[in-house]
């Protein structure tokens, strides 16, 4: 297979790295190789290096500089969040409530809280795809103390209403908090911890072409999640370990580079997005999946008639077009995401769901590209069976 | 102290047997340390550089060791061999409960018969030397005892040990021939390759993959199975066909419910050709009768019907559960559970024919260029050194 991607439309699993973040990350891949907790030159460049990085990712989330917990990615920061946050609140209440399409970073994380003693229940979608927030009211309590709800769907790109999230949650859970997986977010929507109203939110460098292995929990004032590892109290004691310098300093530009080019990030995503489905209408390939609700411009669902999206992928992916069934972290699963289920797809028609998902990198050609290989596909596919 | 036992030690063989069985480890501990290796009546004595417990581990994977010990090296006279027991026998009670007593012996075994004690009598002279400390914890007992100290004499050295770690047994691998043999990426396949490289035979791997039916990653699956069989033996080389241009002929050409015989048919005629180029003289499968519909008897005969060399099928009469024991205890089951659809899943038929008839097979592929689609495939295999 060729390393040279003609077509990279799978942008929601990860994304190239920018020349603009390799450079910044270079120095402490070389040089700069101090320890940060070292009290000598070469610890405090690297610690003054941690500082700006915290500072960028703060502005980017709209929180605090002090309240940004360097992780090792996505999961580790929604993990934190879970883990840490309930078993911080376990003497207010017991019980969680989890959105209806979280990552399983999120919703492991939640029922490994079952074996100690917390009380899970899942949130819903109504039959428009929507989340169910009659349902929410009425679940919220007294003794609810976390509550998770993505703001962005990576499978499906729906935009979730937080915000209404976490006004419902202070009225009715005052003792709740609310945490926000905003990595399918940052740098696709304006990102606000406190707009949204969160308590914590998510984020991951890889996905707005940072480097892998480095994310963030941001927090809000005062907010304190018990650590999930000990040791030299690096990160206020929320994060022990030696921090990963290079990578937080490529989170950190990324992070400032994903938000500040957010108003011409945006319209690039939707030109491609109009672009795509003006192509897949004109050509009859396929179907696109609920264009109306809202949704993140950079994540396109197609139903695909003939044979099952994987069988459709892999062709693609030999004409050098990559794209992906449900997402990577669950494409080895075989249940219905409750996103297709609320939109009526069937088990054997959500075997027909591809993903295409875009980044500020993607060109039109790469669409276009794209969409010959689907029409040249969807021709070799077509033989009789 | 590496023990073979005696029982394949036939004649004029012998001495080809030893040399690759010492070649056997030779390989197998490469990477781990530098060892030396001697050859001694039916035991090889392995002196390794470091990680003398790695290697003893390592060297529990090579076919055709009945046992492996770990033991101390010492001058072989007397003083130095009670001292390397007390030593031995030290750490060997430090790991032991010390609760209640453990029955106990020493067992000589003399290659070097001028040495100047018999082996009872040094038995004797050692138990009565080392025993005395730990009067409360040891009471002989020459039948099954619970720690047996032993010493093996040769010339000019002697070992002593505790701990006897039990072998893979069957035949050093290499010994008995080459066969192919048919990887899937399920569970039976890597087990039927690891009993035919257990009675000796060196294994070349051949899969076939329906890209761009499936995926790539399929192809990573059935590496990583190659790799994890690799440890039993020296080298092992994997062939990867492809099979989507025959099997979309067969798909347009044959009837749906024969597909999967006939499938299985091409992929033993392309077997019997990688077979060929690699010398190897029999093809090893992973059937077990009854199954699954290709693996009635009628189907199997269809199937057979394609075949060239002798079919050698290990796993014949295991029951699925049986299959499943040996796959966990060689380290295969978790690799073959990863879902990953395999070929045969590819235009699966509703409804599979379950007693097949070689006559309907032929004229199925009366349709097809049959010489064509194999030579095709094996020119278009991937030939992958794992």
């Amino acid at each position: 297979m060729s390393t040279s991607v003609p077509a990279y439309l799978d942008n929601a699993a990860t994304t190239p790295l920018l020349d603009a973040v390799r450079a910044a990350m270079a120095p402490y891949l070389e040089e700069e190789f101090g320890n940060p907790s070292a009290r000598y030159p070469l610890g405090i460049e690297a610690t003054a290096a941690l500082e700006l990085a915290r500072q960028r990712v703060a502005r980017a989330t709209g929180a605090r500089s002090e309240d940004v917990v360097f992780t090792s990615g996505g999961t580790e920061a929604n993990n934190l969040a879970v883990l840490g946050l309930a078993r911080a609140r376990r003497r207010h209440g017991r019980h969680l409530l989890i959105g209806p399409t979280e990552h399983p970073s999120v919703r492991e994380a939640a029922r490994a809280l079952e074996g100690e003693g917390f009380e899970l229940e899942d949130l819903r979608l109504d039959r428009d795809g929507e989340l169910d927030l009659e349902h929410l009211a009425a679940s919220l309590r007294a003794d609810t103390v976390l509550v998770a709800q993505m703001l962005v769907s990576n499978e499906f790109g729906t935009v979730y209403p937080v915000a209404r999230v976490g006004r419902l949650v202070r009225a009715n859970a005052p003792r709740a908090v609310l945490h926000v997986d905003a990595i399918q977010g940052l740098g696709k929507l304006p990102l606000s911890i406190g707009e949204l109203g969160a308590h914590s939110l998510s984020v991951s460098a890889h996905k707005v072409h940072g480097p892998k292995g480095s994310g963030a929990l941001v927090l809000s004032e005062g907010v304190r999640p018990r650590p999930l590892l000990y040791g030299g109290a690096q990160e206020h004691g929320l994060r022990s370990g030696t921090e990963n310098v290079a990578g937080i300093v490529g989170l950190g530009r990324a992070a400032e580079l994903a938000a500040g080019d957010l108003s011409a990030t945006t319209s690039h995503l939707e030109a491609l997005r109009e672009l795509l489905a003006t192509e897949v209408r004109r050509t009859g390939v396929a179907r696109v999946l609920a264009p109306g609700t809202m949704r993140s411009p950079a994540i396109t669902s197609l139903l695909l008639s003939g044979p099952p999206a994987e069988v459709w992928m892999h062709h693609l992916e030999a004409r050098g077009v990559m794209t992906s069934v449900g997402s990577a972290c669950q494409a080895k699963k075989r249940d219905v995401s409750p996103s297709l289920r609320a939109l009526g797809l069937g088990e054997e028609q959500s075997r027909h769901v591809l993903r295409v998902s875009f980044s500020k990198k993607t060109s039109e050609e790469e669409v276009r590209t794209a969409v010959r290989a689907f029409v040249e596909v969807e021709r070799e596919l077509g033989a009789p069976r | 102290v590496a023990r073979y036992g005696e029982l394949w030690l036939k004649g004029k063989n012998r001495g080809m047997f030893e040399r690759r069985l010492a070649q056997n480890v030779k390989h197998a501990v490469e990477g781990i340390s530098d060892v030396r290796i001697e050859r001694d009546q039916a035991q090889l004595v392995l002196h390794p550089e470091s990680r003398a417990r790695d290697v003893a581990r390592r060297v529990q994977d090579v076919f055709g060791l009945s046992s492996v010990f770990l033991a101390r090296g010492t001058s072989a006279d007397t003083e130095a061999i009670v001292a390397a027991a007390e030593m031995v026998l030290a750490e060997a009670l430090e790991a032991r409960p010390r609760d209640r007593v453990l029955t106990f012996r020493v067992q000589t075994r003399r290659s070097d018969k001028s040495f100047p004690l018999l082996s009872t009598e040094l038995d004797r002279l050692v138990a009565d030397r080392v025993m005395p400390p730990y009067e409360e914890r040891l009471r002989v007992e020459l039948s099954k005892p619970e720690l047996t100290l032993g010493i093996s004499v040769r010339p000019g050295r002697a070992y002593v040990f505790a701990e006897r770690m039990p072998g893979a047994g069957g035949l050093p691998v290499g010994t008995v021939g080459r066969t192919v043999a048919l990887l899937s990426g399920g569970i039976d396949s890597p087990v039927a390759a690891w009993m035919a490289m257990k009675r000796g035979c060196e294994v070349v791997f051949v899969t076939f993959h329906s890209y761009p039916y499936i995926g790539a990653s399929y192809e990573q699956k059935v590496r990583a199975l190659v790799c994890s069989l690799g440890r039993f033996q020296a080298r092992s080389l994997l062939y990867s066909v492809p099979f989507a241009g025959i099997q979309t002929q067969i798909r347009d050409h044959c009837p749906p419910s024969y597909r999967t015989v006939l499938y299985r048919r091409m992929m033993h005629r392309i077997a019997d050709r990688i077979a060929d180029a690699e010398g190897a003289q029999g093809v090893v499968t992973g059937d077990s009768l009854g199954q699954v519909a290709s693996q009635t008897l009628e189907n199997l005969a269809c199937i057979e019907d394609a075949a060239r060399l002798p079919l050698l099928r290990p796993l014949l009469c295991f029951d699925k559960g049986e299959t499943i024991e040996l796959a966990r205890k060689i380290g295969t089951f978790e690799l073959s559970i990863q879902p990953e659809p395999d070929c045969c899943t590819v235009f699966q038929p509703r409804k599979p024919i379950i007693r097949g008839r070689i006559e309907v097979c032929r004229n199925a592929e009366g349709e097809l260029d049959v010489a064509g689609l194999v030579s095709a495939a094996v020119e278009g295999a991937e030939r992958i050194e794992a």
